[in-house]
């Protein structure tokens, strides 16, 4: 409409004739939607990067736990004796479970192997078998070899999860300990980390890990009890400074010699490797390799994945059923072992502890939970920063809105004349405001369109630099524009009412 | 029927605890075609008389009725329409837009017409209006680039280019020289007899004055004395001798 090309060359042209201001106030509104954009890509970069953490690591992840420890058991609760160890004549251990009903004692006692009364247990976990052999500690000279948990667990659970359970994806078997590394050769490169013997498909189930420097172990080593061994990227910076490639190196656990393979990092934001990181101030090993050396057969943990994020607690409950079941544990007796699905974690890892038991509390099943209710509960620890940035955001607009209406109160002093003889020459009062409303508009949005430019630098310069997940959505700097064009309509109501308030004689004579 | 009714027409301000009558009960009828200068020192009351006419300011007491409509209690929005169509204005200082060209400037009524014109039709009559006063080859110069007597016919081709009913010329010649002053009142003379078009002037000098038909004196809000006049004969302006010298030259080569 030729009309508004009218409005927008006086427009230009006013705006042009107090350059620098215009050019200040135009900073100011950029600034602000500068802002604005940034923090919007940066609530949307922590949304998807909860989302992605959420789908990638956890949601369908189950871990089982050897032991059950559980916060608020009475302490003076005792377990019935109704087990029994037993060293059979084969000298293989076996667990009687007394309550059990079934064929008599003393019969099966002489074929315990076939028997569901008994179940195997190693010797050196048995606490009633008296050891006529030297401990790991003794054999490998080492005062750290040994495992301390209560480990429950074995690698038949494991198998058995695997095959019996469908829905059922990976199933890693886990033995986690402290050990000291040292580097060959060179006694002062040691680092007490965190150790977990795993098994080669530990890399699949966490989809946050990247390989910098070497690979996994293979199954060919996990089946030979390979002394093999991957760092995580702390441990492997502490032994052997950061940016050296250890692959190739020999390191001594428990006196022996591993051959460090690979070393493990995280590719998300999220979770920045750090010293008492257990996944990366760590290291990995073969669980083959950790029983032979320390003669031991069970297992800390048990990671399972399921096929489908859906199946995840049915799964966890089978899980449970089965152990219970291969354990011997009657319906009296607490689980020895924790099954806790990893959404529960990662939940928990979010919120402050009070939050997270509330809010695990109330999932009762996580199936009813979707990914988004999982990010959702989430997003309420970004919610702070967000609401931070917004304020900055919603300062720097208001700023910019205010020297947007500053100029315009000057451009109408400057104009009186102008709007006196306009009005004389059948300009209605309408036709004026109309005129600096347009007037605030280009200013306004000449800032937004700059300062969604600058938003999506400074998005994608915290992207680059600080390594900060931001996602720069064309709806978002729509509405940034958006926001600016009501800033700017807003800042200018005020000068451009004022403007066609004026008395047009008044306002000719205006020197 | 007058171009131009007022009837009993008072104007007065309050001035802190003063109240200032400016206007103390003026009746006036102007035909269609007069020449009208209303003179008067300052402070007469003639700059208001100005404004009323102008439908810039509404009486406080009376009735003004332009083209037989009656104009005084109107909104502002209304009295806008009625100065768009009706009204030319002509001012002292001119008051074309700065960096604008003469043709927008001339445009500028246009734009605030209802219904609006098409952009390039607003052009055109713009256009026309300039090339009447002999401004067709200045359409494009900013008024920084033209004379004091240039400006002022732009200024006139505006108030002209909504093709008005009455042209309002506030001191129109209080900026000019005197030649230039001649030049411009002999075309509004130009303009009354060639489009018939009714002229109020604003002066207060008589030999400005002169140039009307009618002159009516104005002193302490009220009319002293209106009485018709023989206009200043239009003379040959010497700006013509010398436009025509390249030509006598041309011919004498």
């Amino acid at each position: 409409m030729g009309f508004s090309r009218h409005y927008f060359s006086v427009a230009l042209r006013a705006l042009l004739r107090n350059r620098a201001q215009a050019a200040l106030a135009v900073l100011g509104v950029c600034i602000g939607v500068g802002a604005l954009v940034t923090s919007l890509a940066l609530g949307r970069g922590a949304q998807e990067a909860i989302a992605d953490q959420l789908l990638a690591a956890g949601a369908n992840m189950i871990v089982v736990t050897a032991g059950n420890y559980q916060a608020g058991r009475s302490h003076d609760y005792t377990a019935p004796a109704d087990h029994a160890s037993l060293l059979h004549q084969s000298g293989h251990y076996y667990v009687a479970n007394l309550r059990r009903q079934g064929p008599a004692l003393s019969s099966a006692l002489f074929n315990p192997a076939d028997n569901f009364l008994f179940r195997p247990v190693h010797f050196e976990n048995d606490p009633m078998a008296v050891h006529d052999h030297p401990t790991a500690k003794e054999r490998l000279g080492d005062t750290m070899a040994g495992l301390g948990a209560a480990a429950t667990l074995t690698i038949e659970d494991a198998r058995a999860i695997r095959d019996s359970i469908p829905g059922v994806h990976l199933v890693v078997s886990g033995v986690h300990e402290n050990a000291r590394l040292t580097v060959e050769n060179a006694p002062k490169q040691r680092w007490l980390t965190r150790m977990h013997g795993t098994e080669e498909q530990l890399p699949e189930v966490r989809p946050g890990w990247s390989l910098p420097y070497g690979r996994f172990f293979n199954r060919n080593e996990v089946d030979d009890s390979a002394q093999v061994l991957v760092l995580g990227r702390v441990a492997a910076e502490r032994l052997f400074g950061a940016g050296v490639d250890p692959v190739g190196e020999t390191v001594l656990l428990w006196n022996q010699p591993f051959e460090v393979v690979g070393v493990v990092d995280s590719r998300s934001w999220a979770s920045t490797p750090a010293v008492g990181d257990d996944q990366f101030d760590a290291f990995y090993v073969p669980v083959t390799t950790v029983h032979q050396l320390l003669n031991l057969s069970m297992l800390n943990t048990i990671t399972v994945t399921t096929r489908a994020i859906e199946g995840t607690s049915q799964v966890a409950d089978q899980i449970q059923t089965l152990l219970r079941d291969r354990h011997g544990i009657t319906e009296s007796m607490p689980d020895d072992f924790t099954v806790k699905s990893q959404a529960e974690q990662v939940l928990g890892k979010g919120l402050s502890p009070d939050i997270a038991r509330i809010v695990s509390g109330n999932l009762a099943r996580v199936d009813d939970l979707t990914v988004a209710q999982l990010s959702g509960s989430l997003q309420r620890t970004n919610r702070t920063m967000l609401a931070l940035l917004a304020g900055v955001a919603a300062v720097s607009l208001l700023v910019g809105g205010i020297g947007v209406m500053n100029l315009l109160l000057l451009s109408v002093t400057q104009r009186t004349r102008e709007i006196g003889l306009r009005m004389a020459l059948g300009a209605r009062p309408n036709a004026i405001a109309t005129q600096f409303l347009i007037e605030s508009l280009l200013l306004s949005l000449c800032g937004g369109v700059l300062g969604a430019l600058l938003g999506l630098i400074s998005a994608s310069s915290l992207e680059g630099v600080l390594q900060w997940s931001t996602v720069v959505s064309p709806l978002s700097t729509v509405l940034a524009i958006g926001v600016a064009a009501l800033l700017g309509i807003a800042a200018g109501v005020y000068p451009a009412t004022k403007a066609s308030r004026l008395d047009p004689i008044g306002a000719l004579h205006h020197e | 029927m007058p171009v131009i009714s007022l009837q009993n027409l008072k104007k007065s301000y309050a001035l802190g605890d003063n109240t200032v009558h400016a206007l103390r009960g003026v009746s006036l009828d102007i035909e269609e075609g007069e020449f009208v200068a209303i003179t008067g020192p300052s402070g007469s009351g003639k700059s208001t008389m100005m404004h009323i006419l102008g439908c810039l300011d509404r009486p406080t007491e009376g009735h003004y009725l332009l083209g037989g409509e009656d104009v005084s209690n109107l909104s502002r929005d209304a009295l806008a329409d009625i100065r768009n169509r009706q009204i030319g204005f002509v001012f002292q200082g001119f008051n074309l837009l700065p960096r604008t060209t003469a043709v927008e400037n001339v445009e500028v009524p246009l734009l605030y017409s209802r219904p609006l014109l098409p952009a390039a039709e607003r052009r055109q009559r713009a256009l026309e209006a300039l090339d009447s006063l002999g401004l067709s080859q200045r359409a494009d110069h900013h008024p920084s680039q033209l004379s004091g007597g240039q400006q002022q016919r732009v200024a006139i081709a505006r108030a002209l280019v909504n093709k008005p009913s009455l042209i309002l010329a506030d001191e129109p010649t209080g900026n000019l020289d005197t030649k230039t002053s001649i030049e411009v009142m002999r075309l509004l003379q130009n303009l009354r007899e060639s489009l018939g078009i009714t002229i109020v002037l604003i002066t207060h000098e008589p030999e400005i004055a002169a140039y009307g038909t009618r002159i009516i004196a104005v002193r302490d809000g009220e009319i002293v004395s209106d009485v018709a006049n023989t206009p200043t004969p239009m003379e040959h302006v010497e700006e013509d001798q010398e436009q025509s010298e390249p030509a006598l030259a041309a011919a004498n080569a």
